[in-house]
């Protein structure tokens, strides 16, 4: 049971990580190779806060948006000047120095030993410890995260965005201020992408830079991709696939130290296979296409 | 001190040239990042210590299987995988996640069949080193700083003096316009698929021979490459090298005053700058055009 627990808390987080990265590129077509460092800002300022100055739980996750948007907004700005694959390689390239921060700033961080013993939430008096609340506490966040991004596609504002991603130079034909839009959405996707990060550094309550590698970035890309890009609830359906299927190779019995390899091959040649035969992914809309 | 930190700085330029140049060859006519050669360089590396130890062939039989490994897997990856996506009509977004995804399965193949943990091949004892000027270089990173030195102007001569490097630029120029002349475009990426792998494999083993590698070796230096083809300019080859010198240097005078650890933070920082004021490169033409 708390096996099962624990699948559905992961599902919760890495749904969080997929819809706020799928606003961002699913939406708005700018392909971010750097939501991991997002994630990982969200999980660091959670448990540095916690740890230093034991402020409380909802505090924290407020702390924790603000700064990751402040940093989305830092590296969004100016990256947004350049397009496409350009793009992806600067963002590529703030997820190295973000890792490069977390496993090197020693003093603060604690380098690759991680923080350990990260102390259980705890909301107006109500202890979170078990794995119940902890799915309970993910469920009402997953919700209001799906709900938020709901309102914002189909809002005015989404539409534009939609227009950003078809055809940027008739978005600006039309009098939107693309740069705007664009940054704007990478700092709501920053911000959201945070909320799992806190969330993932109160369930394990040890946290090292090895989850928030450029890997974890790809992992994400992979959901939106196969879920699919411009559909919320694709990100929802991806985030399952991927995280339940990996778990099969559990109970086919393969030794663990291959069982990490294989994880990855599946992730990486689900990816392939869905650019080559079905790019939109299960029910999405976007394909990368201009 | 100097001296040695200067010698740092022009070995470290060496191996990013070697994998730049190798990159920036393929990136020329194709026009999208192909992280799969990480693994294409790896490869060489990987395909040399299996000759080594599972077949005991002679060291200079297990370069040429090395570098036949990386071409074999360039290859394949080209006829296969991109040349599917070029019938679509792919944009360079789908080609770029693609081959992320091809990367991740090579590098986890490479980790299921070698593990996951350091291997080496070096050539000669480790202490050994030669003096010059008070600094010390070993005979591995002399050969590195020669290959590197010898490809720059060898991969110039091929696309300034020859027919294949006229297809090949010509492509690079006006895809569309290179198809009306007559020139068959998989033809031209077949062979620059064939010959970048090859130099990846190249650089792979050289590195390889002056230190230990592990299967996540190819992400590093392939980001390195990348780095130094953006910063040099895409499309010229000794822009891409004067790109990873500059790269090396920097990183190694950081390793010098701030630490060894901050070295990818600065080459990703200086790419940040170039890609934010000068996308173009130092020696490169405008890159990106704005088409309705």
């Amino acid at each position: 049971m708390e096996y099962l627990l624990h699948i559905l808390i992961l599902i919760g987080i890495y749904v969080i990580l997929a819809v706020s990265l799928n606003l961002i590129v699913g939406y708005s077509g700018l392909l971010s190779i750097a939501h991991a460092s997002f994630y990982g800002v969200g999980a660091y300022v959670a448990a540095l806060l916690a740890l230093k100055l034991h402020s409380p739980f909802l505090a924290n996750i407020i702390c924790a948006i603000i700064l990751s948007g402040l940093l989305g907004a830092i590296v969004g700005i100016p990256s947004l000047r350049i397009r496409d694959d350009y793009f992806a390689i600067a963002t590529f390239a703030f997820q190295v120095i973000t890792f490069s921060v977390m496993n090197n700033w020693v003093s603060f961080t604690g380098g690759p030993m991680g923080l350990p013993g990260i102390p259980r939430p705890a909301i107006f008096g109500w202890k979170i410890t078990t794995h119940y609340d902890f799915l309970i506490v993910i469920l009402v966040l997953c919700i209001i995260i799906l709900w938020i991004s709901h309102k914002i596609v189909t809002s005015p504002f989404g539409r534009v965005l939609k227009a950003v991603r078809e055809d940027e130079i008739f978005a600006q034909a039309m009098g939107k201020n693309v740069a705007s839009y664009k940054v704007l959405i990478f700092v709501i996707g920053a911000g959201m992408a945070s909320v799992a990060g806190v969330m993932y550094a109160y369930y394990i309550s040890f946290i090292d830079p090895t989850s928030f590698t450029i890997m974890e970035s790809i992992l994400i890309i992979s959901i939106v991709i196969i879920g699919g890009a411009g559909n919320i609830w694709g990100s929802v359906l991806g985030a399952a696939v991927l995280v339940i299927l990996p778990e099969a190779l559990r109970f086919l019995g393969m030794p663990s130290s291959i069982a990490a390899n294989m994880r990855q091959i599946i992730y990486g040649a689900l990816l392939v296979i869905f650019m080559l035969f079905r790019p939109q992914g299960f029910i999405g809309e976007y394909t990368f296409r201009k | 001190m100097l001296a040695q930190v200067l010698l740092n700085g022009l070995i470290a330029g060496s191996t990013y040239a070697l994998i730049g140049i190798s990159f920036g060859l393929i990136y020329m006519p194709t026009r999208f990042f192909h992280f799969a050669h990480g693994v294409v360089y790896a490869a060489g590396a990987y395909g040399t210590l299996a000759a080594i130890s599972w077949l005991n062939l002679p060291l200079s039989i297990a370069v040429l299987v090395g570098v036949g490994t990386s071409t074999v897997i360039g290859l394949t990856i080209e006829c296969t995988v991109y040349r599917a996506l070029r019938r679509r009509s792919a944009s360079s977004l789908v080609f770029l996640l693609t081959s992320l995804g091809l990367y991740i399965v090579l590098q986890n193949s490479i980790s299921l069949f070698f593990g996951d943990y350091i291997q080496s091949i070096r050539i000669g004892a480790v202490e050994e080193g030669i003096d010059i000027l008070g600094a010390r270089i070993t005979p591995a990173q002399i050969l590195i700083v020669s290959m590197s030195l010898a490809l720059t102007v060898a991969v110039t001569i091929l696309l300034k003096r020859t027919k294949m490097g006229r297809a090949i630029r010509a492509v690079a120029n006006d895809a569309e316009l290179a198809d009306i002349s007559g020139i068959n475009r998989d033809k031209v990426f077949f062979r620059t698929f064939a010959i970048g792998s090859a130099l990846a494999g190249v650089a792979g083993i050289l590195v390889a021979f002056d230190s230990d590698f592990c299967p996540t070796m190819g992400i590093n230096a392939l980001m390195m490459g990348v780095v130094a083809v953006i910063i040099g300019g895409v499309g010229s080859i000794h822009g891409i090298a004067l790109g990873a010198l500059l790269i090396g240097m920097a990183q190694q005078f950081g390793v010098w005053k701030i630490g060894s650890q901050w070295q990818n933070a600065i080459a990703f920082v200086i790419l940040l700058i170039f890609l934010l004021f000068r996308p173009q490169g130092f020696l490169g033409k405008k890159v990106k055009k704005v088409t309705v």
